[in-house]
């Protein structure tokens, strides 16, 4: 990871900005979103590892004078679906592709299955998906 | 039935915010199916968008609206080895890579 910051770095004008965009290190909630309003079903159980390493390699650069963190923010980038369909898939995916290294989430799949078909009318499964944006100035000329 | 992915726009509305994107020279590494790329260029960017994934990088250049063709470019490539000279961008993001 700190490879790939200095390999930014080199391709950056002096003064130029880097910006790390990622998953915040939290575990995602999924809800279902009705006209009753929004129903928690339960939170992901993420291995957030990577994240932590993640954090050290920016941390490093910082440390080593290459960048110098300016901005932070942290969002929701929410994963809407219409139906069950939509979530095993992505759940699949995620577990598969995305953080690989996670458990398996046959239980909240389950869950989100039952409380889909009790709850009544139109209703969406919401992933809540925090994100987290950092500015870094490249300190090099 | 549909996934939509940031309905509320959070996430362009989060990159406006920390920088002025029109007309700069931005290298998106870790691109994907070039969804953030689109976003990107909608703020006015010139964007080269670069993925290690050849399958990836295929749709996102299928799913490229016509109208971004000549601020995007994507191109199969690693964080690791980036082919192009010293200080050859304004912006480098990291698309959900480190």
């Amino acid at each position: 990871m700190v490879h790939a910051l200095h390999e930014a770095q080199r391709v950056l004008q002096p003064n130029g900005i880097l910006f790390d965009l990622r998953p915040a290190p939290v575990h995602r909630r999924v809800g279902i979103q009705s006209d009753a309003g929004i129903q928690e079903i339960g939170a992901m159980r993420e291995d957030l590892t990577d994240d932590y390493v993640a954090n050290q390699a920016v941390k490093q650069v910082v440390r080593e004078g290459l960048f110098k963190s300016e901005k932070f923010t942290q969002f929701n980038c929410n994963r809407v679906m219409d139906g069950l369909k939509e979530f095993q898939d992505w759940l699949l995916d995620f577990t598969t592709v995305g953080r690989e290294h996670s458990a398996t989430h046959d239980w909240l799949s389950e869950r989100v299955e039952r409380a889909y078909h009790a709850i009544p009318g139109k209703k969406k499964i919401i992933v809540h998906s925090p994100l987290m944006l950092r500015r870094l100035r490249n300190l090099v000329e | 039935m549909a996934l939509r992915i940031d309905p509320e726009k959070n996430e362009v509305h989060a990159l406006k915010d920390m920088t002025e994107w029109r007309n700069k020279r931005v290298i998106e590494i870790g691109c994907g199916n070039g969804r953030l790329t689109q976003r990107l260029a909608h703020l006015g960017a010139q964007v080269v968008a670069i993925d290690p994934d050849r399958k990836l990088i295929a749709t996102a250049k299928q799913d490229l609206p016509a109208r971004l063709s000549e601020q995007v470019r994507f191109k199969v490539g690693s964080a690791l080895d980036l082919k192009y000279p010293k200080q050859t961008f304004d912006i480098a993001v990291f698309s959900w890579v480190l």
